[in-house]
């Protein structure tokens, strides 16, 4: 946040809104990169193993790994739209899925990390995009507008 | 005969011996990795309460922790070619590879920031190393 540009030997500076990732959001990447990590390796498993045990979990989880994904490299490189919409997505998912998975929980025959709005992760999954929505409006504007690309 | 029987017999017996060394260590070398990996953590924790970011002798911590892991790799590998393995094979290697990438990758990330926020970064990876130390174990014996 406060860190001059200078002391950031491994980042391009002249990068569009590296700004997402320096400060808090050094960390938040981090927790993001975790998280991903998890995720993908899980829905990796689940997807080879046995994909027929429960196709709509399994998918789910995929979609959700990569969504991590996009959001932590997105978070990383300072790019806000794609940011926005990860962020976005899966704070709508862990509250969409949350709540169909106490209502519903025949869909699932097995976990996803957003079931039970993500209990099985420490509700993790449901604190990051807030926090991340939170963060993504705190540094709103903070990238000079000479820098920034025509996408955002 | 007698004495070529006695020399197959000690042959035989080495690698056993080695076996039961392997499976030994095993679970407390796992411990001290997660404990490790806590007391990083508890560092890098006091540090960020006190507005510090990571230094390089937290570095060298983070890399002992790691050296461990190398061990625990070369450990589970010899114990698998054995048949002695993991209950699970997969997704032991998946969590025990995974592990090796997380402090490497957090400590040029956290590095790259010389506040505060770089310790908390670390505290986060070190907590996470221990958390994939314990899943290890459990994933081991099919828990």
């Amino acid at each position: 946040m406060t860190s001059p540009e200078g002391s950031e030997p491994t980042a391009d500076i002249a990068s569009p809104g590296t700004s997402t990732a320096t400060g808090p959001g050094r960390v938040l990447v981090a927790v993001y990169a975790v998280l991903a990590l998890a995720a993908t390796a899980r829905s990796a498993v689940q997807i080879t193993r046995d994909l027929e045990a429960a196709p709509v979990a399994y998918l789910l989880s995929a979609v959700a790994a990569v969504v991590y994904v996009v959001a932590t490299v997105a978070l990383a490189r300072g790019r806000r739209t794609a940011a926005w919409a990860a962020v976005g997505f899966e704070a709508v998912g862990v509250l969409a899925v949350g709540a169909l998975s106490v209502a519903a929980p025949d869909l699932f025959p097995d976990d996803t990390v957003w079931s039970g709005f993500g209990a099985g992760y420490g509700y993790v999954p449901l604190v990051l995009p807030l926090l991340g929505l939170v963060w993504l409006a705190r540094t709103r504007g903070r990238t000079p507008d000479a820098w920034r690309t025509p996408l955002g | 005969m007698g004495g070529g029987g006695r020399c197959a017999a000690r042959l035989w017996r080495g690698p056993g011996r080695t076996a039961r060394i392997l499976v030994a260590v095993w679970s407390p070398l796992a411990v001290l990795v997660a404990a490790l990996s806590v007391a990083v953590a508890a560092w890098a924790g006091w540090r960020a309460v006190r507005d510090r970011p990571v230094i390089l002798r937290q570095l060298l911590a983070g890399g002992v922790v790691e050296a461990l892991l190398l061990v625990q790799v070369v450990i589970a590998a010899v114990r698998s070619a054995t048949g002695d393995g993991p209950a699970d094979a997969a997704t032991f290697w998946g969590y025990l590879v995974t592990t090796l990438f997380v402090l490497p990758v957090a400590a040029v990330w956290a590095f790259a920031e010389r506040t505060r926020w770089s310790s908390v970064v670390l505290v986060v990876a070190s907590l996470t190393v221990a958390f994939l130390a314990y899943r290890c174990v459990q994933v081991w014996t099919g828990a």
